[in-house]
């Protein structure tokens, strides 16, 4: 309610939460990937080939932050 | 000078967002839409492009055109005998995935170049439009290329052996029908999840270089020159992993059969059999 009064606009905070809210789980995702990635090349120098799977991950976990995004435009 | 440079910021109105396609003219119902006339002219490139490249190609390596094109399906070759783990039928399946590799990668480039978008206008709406950044499109490439992996599976299998691979397990029990309609369900969530994540990295790529040549103003092309060169990366990485994702569909449709004969074979097919079975548990977690 004190953030309506202040702005007047409600829906550029809800846009704002959105966006850092629902980042928030993506974020983390490509992280872990990241983690793994980097802990298996560590371990065993022969497994940097597998950075193309990597990233198809990656690809994968990045559709839930675009759909985040696209909705911006939506609501 | 500077009145070139305000093309790119549509001024004052806030930077051009199009999430959605604009139509250009009409033929009968059907309405003409920009990314359909740069989808159409893309094709007709590629065409022109690999028509010629096919009478140029010898087996000793030579410079130029040919270069790019043979690289580009050397690599998509490699791929798919990666992931289907013989080189014969990786040339057997190649033509269509080289084909839409090309496709996205070259719609995704070409997306990128100035006159497309904001800067060439038809009345309100811009004349040139990547294909990729338009949902149909996506979702058009997305459908034919589950539709063939489909049709491959069945070829290679059999029409049964393709819709037992789903119902794998005892027939008797209720939980394999449970269990093969929710695999069946995951094929169409596959054509949705290819569709929107070529069009979502594309179009927000697009948003995001326009937001940023309008916060730039004057200049413009120095802000977006970063977003412009990620973009170029992402496209790239979009057309490997719409490939990818897709060969690993086909190697998981196909494979199962393969797996079933020699399950109770000796050890030595482990190793080769240990990755494309990694990449099936990987995909069904999708």
């Amino acid at each position: 309610m004190f953030f309506a009064e202040l702005t007047g606009d409600v829906e550029i905070l809800g846009k704002g939460m959105m966006m850092g809210l629902g980042m928030i789980g993506p974020a983390i995702g490509i992280g872990l990937v990241g983690n793994a990635f980097i802990n298996a090349v560590g371990r065993n120098p022969e497994a940097a080939k597998f950075l193309g799977q990597a990233l198809v991950i990656i690809g994968i976990i990045e559709l839930l932050a675009l759909l985040v995004f696209a909705s911006l435009f939506i609501i | 000078m500077l009145n070139l440079l305000r093309l790119f910021a549509a001024e004052d109105k806030g930077p051009a967002i199009h999430i959605a396609p604009g139509e250009i003219f009409k033929i009968g119902d059907i309405s003409i839409t920009n990314s359909m006339i740069y989808g159409w002219a893309c094709a007709l490139f590629i065409l022109v492009l690999f028509v010629t490249v096919r009478h140029g190609a010898t087996l000793r390596p030579k410079r130029g055109l040919i270069q790019f094109v043979e690289a580009g399906v050397e690599f998509i070759i490699s791929l798919i005998t990666n992931s289907l783990g013989s080189r014969e039928k990786a040339i057997k399946y190649a033509p269509y995935f080289a084909a839409i590799f090309f496709y996205v990668l070259l719609n995704n480039w070409f997306g990128l170049l100035p006159g497309v978008g904001e800067a060439v206008r038809v009345g309100e709406t811009p004349l040139l439009r990547a294909f990729t950044a338009d949902l149909n499109g996506t979702l058009a490439a997305a459908i034919v290329t589950m539709v063939l992996v489909q049709t491959f599976a069945i070829k290679e299998s059999g029409i049964l052996r393709h819709i037992r691979h789903y119902f794998s397990g005892s027939l008797k029990n209720p939980a394999t029908y449970l269990f093969g309609a929710l695999e069946v369900f995951t094929e169409f969530t596959r054509i949705i999840s290819l569709a929107l994540r070529l069009f979502l990295n594309v179009v927000i790529g697009e948003i995001i270089i326009s937001v940023f040549a309008y916060l730039g103003s004057g200049a413009a092309p120095l802000t977006s020159l970063p977003f412009v060169a990620l973009e170029l990366m992402v496209a790239m990485l979009q057309a490997y992993i719409f490939v990818m994702l897709s060969v690993t569909y086909l190697a998981v449709a196909i494979k199962h059969d393969h797996a079933d004969e020699h399950a109770s074979n000796d050890h030595e097919s482990v190793p080769e059999e240990s990755v494309p079975s990694g990449k099936g548990q990987m995909v069904k977690e999708n």
